[in-house]
């Protein structure tokens, strides 16, 4: 089971999956995107510090997300992957187009 | 622990479930397959997440595709048989759908914009060798890791 916290300070909501990003969960998280994009949030931090695990699906909830913030004018990005996490954007060549931050605060600095 | 099973059964075997083919089933089975590691707990981290990102994507990829739609949920039903060796973890995945049309050696990653289709080439990517049979009225997975770590 997953828990999907957001919160949105100065225009950028930060949202903290915690626990799997399995294939139940990604669905969760989808409407959870689409939810921000559509309330007017376009700018977009995917904290996964505490993801314990990330599948395809997931992936691509976090690529629908991102295309979605980038029609919209912002962009979606994701900070701190565990290393276990990691290798899955590692293994799908998507550490290029989700770079990882290391810090959520300043994600959108650069 | 709740569990009973001794370690290393003589043939390895550390997981035999019998599960709807469902997606909510996957959740299941990342809670056995943490068990699994309690008792085996020299596999590392790394060969642990690469394996059980296979198991989950092949698990995936079975619930969403293997059935066609007026198949009840009751009859979709899946076996999930885990070994582990000194050498290697392999997880045996067959179910009663209908048979896949798909060479394994064609599978390759979707565009970088792409939104699904990873899966397979994920549990590609992550297993040293992936095979796919029918057998009978069974489709049939054999995932293996050999362990690195």
């Amino acid at each position: 089971m997953i828990e999907l916290d957001v919160t949105t300070d100065r225009g950028i909501a930060v949202v903290v999956p915690r626990g799997r990003l399995n294939m139940v969960a990604a669905r969760q998280l989808r409407q959870v995107l689409a939810d921000i994009i559509t309330g007017g949030t376009s700018r977009i931090v995917v904290d996964l510090a505490e993801t314990t695990f990330l599948d395809s699906s997931g992936l691509g909830a976090l690529i629908g997300g991102l295309k979605s913030a980038r029609q919209a004018g912002g962009d979606l990005r994701i900070a701190r992957p565990t290393p276990e996490v990691m290798t899955v954007f590692t293994l799908t060549n998507m550490d290029k187009v989700l770079r990882p931050r290391d810090d959520v605060g300043s994600a959108f600095d650069v | 622990m709740s569990e009973t099973r001794p370690d290393g059964d003589a043939d390895g075997t550390a997981l035999r479930l019998d599960l709807p083919a469902a997606p909510e089933a996957l959740d299941d089975v990342h809670d056995q397959l943490d068990l699994v590691w309690e008792r085996h707990d020299d596999v590392s981290v790394a060969d642990r997440f690469r394996f059980l990102t296979a198991v989950m994507e092949i698990l995936g990829n079975v619930a969403e595709h293997a059935y066609r739609p007026d198949v009840r949920a009751p009859q979709r039903r899946l076996e999930l048989v885990v070994t582990v060796t000194a050498d290697e973890l392999v997880a045996t995945i067959s179910d009663n759908g209908v048979p896949v049309s798909l060479d394994l050696s064609t599978v390759t990653m979707p565009d970088e914009d792409a939104e699904s289709g990873r899966g397979l080439a994920l549990a590609l990517a992550a297993l040293d060798d992936l095979d796919y049979e029918r057998s009978g009225d069974r489709n049939r997975w054999r995932l293996q890791c050999v362990r690195r770590d």
